[in-house]
């Protein structure tokens, strides 16, 4: 079966389970799906069985403690310790999808924010030219940052699963943790200087290659799923 | 970890290949099927060592759709998984009558 068959079997069969069996599971379905560098498939796969199980043993009257014990979060790490880690084309596929959709929707807003300041308001002294070298030494910055900014967000993720942190709290600390992100990203657009030759592209040309990125990485994603 | 934990996980996983060898099972119906023979492990421990046996290559596990239910990943042994079992018994039956001996009192003969 495919990933995106268990995707959508997991979702209309989780609906069965008693509120205190479905919160137990839901925590445990996330952290082990934060787990990023595992195998999807079967990552998904132990995912269906660990449901199956408990909707048989909920039918018998048993509860997901009695199943998986008291401490879900040692039972969650026990199940990822023994998940094979993801063969090298996978990562690969997951790497460049990543990478695309967020040089596609990075790009996109650019030529968006080019358009506004050709057509609607100007923005000061912006043009639509551009000096080849910064915008090669700015993309170049940026994907690291990008991984690591997300990196760290994922890491909070898992630390914050099984903690029962308040919904508002944790919108806060995620909510920083984005306009950090954004603050370095422009700081790395101020502080790269103008080198190389200049040339000039229109906004509607930037956004159509942002969204032609984005499509790529949408393409990626289906070879993957597909698998 | 301690050795008692050490040795039932092994214990453990020769009876999982046991049960599989005899038959095709899924997860739930192992279960059942171990506690059956009266052996006292928790439900959920036995799929972190079918992903390990899975890992080794032992027992192989083949997903099957279902509409209405949940979908069921049937496992079932391979070669490896046969040579693994038949070494198990071995093993265990050096360990079985020795003990056997030694906590029912018998004097050893000299």
């Amino acid at each position: 079966m495919k990933v995106e068959e268990l995707l959508t079997h997991n979702n209309k069969l989780r609906v069965k389970l008693t509120e205190e069996n479905r919160k137990y599971y839901e925590d445990m379905l996330v952290y082990i799906r934060l787990s990023y560098d595992k195998s999807e498939k079967e990552t998904e796969e132990i995912l269906s069985e660990l449901l199956g199980h408990l909707i048989e043993a909920q039918q018998e009257g048993r509860t997901a403690e009695d199943v998986f014990g008291k401490d879900p979060k040692k039972y969650a790490d026990n199940i990822i310790g023994e998940l094979p880690k993801m063969v090298s084309k996978e990562r690969l596929l997951l790497g460049s999808m990543s990478l695309l959709y967020f040089l596609g929707v990075s790009v996109f807003f650019i030529g968006i924010v080019r358009m506004i300041n050709q057509y609607v308001i100007p923005i000061d002294q912006m043009t639509n030219e551009y000096y080849i070298l910064s915008v090669v030494v700015k993309t170049l910055t940026s994907i690291p940052i990008a991984f690591l900014l997300i990196f760290g967000a994922l890491q909070y993720l898992r630390w914050a699963c099984f903690k029962n942190i308040s919904r508002v709290k944790d919108f806060f600390i995620l909510w920083g943790w984005e306009m950090l992100s954004i603050g370095i990203f422009v700081l790395v657009y101020y502080l790269v200087p103008d080198i190389g030759p200049v040339i000039e592209v229109s906004g509607w040309f930037v956004a159509l290659l942002g969204i032609f990125l984005y499509l790529a990485g949408s393409f990626v994603k289906r070879i993957s799923t597909n698998n | 970890m301690t050795i008692r934990s050490q040795l039932l996980k092994g214990i453990l996983e020769g009876c999982i290949l046991a049960v599989v060898s005899r038959q095709k099972v899924y997860g739930y119906e192992l279960s059942m099927k171990l506690q059956g023979y009266g052996l006292e492990v928790s439900e959920g421990s036995i799929y972190p060592i079918l992903l390990r046996l899975q890992k080794e290559r032992l027992i192989y596990g083949k997903m099957e759709k279902s509409n209405s239910g949940p979908n069921r990943k049937y496992y079932y042994l391979t070669q490896l998984g046969e040579e693994a079992l038949s070494n198990f018994k071995k093993q265990w039956e050096g360990i079985k009558i020795p003990v056997d001996l030694l906590l029912n009192g018998e004097e050893q003969s000299q």
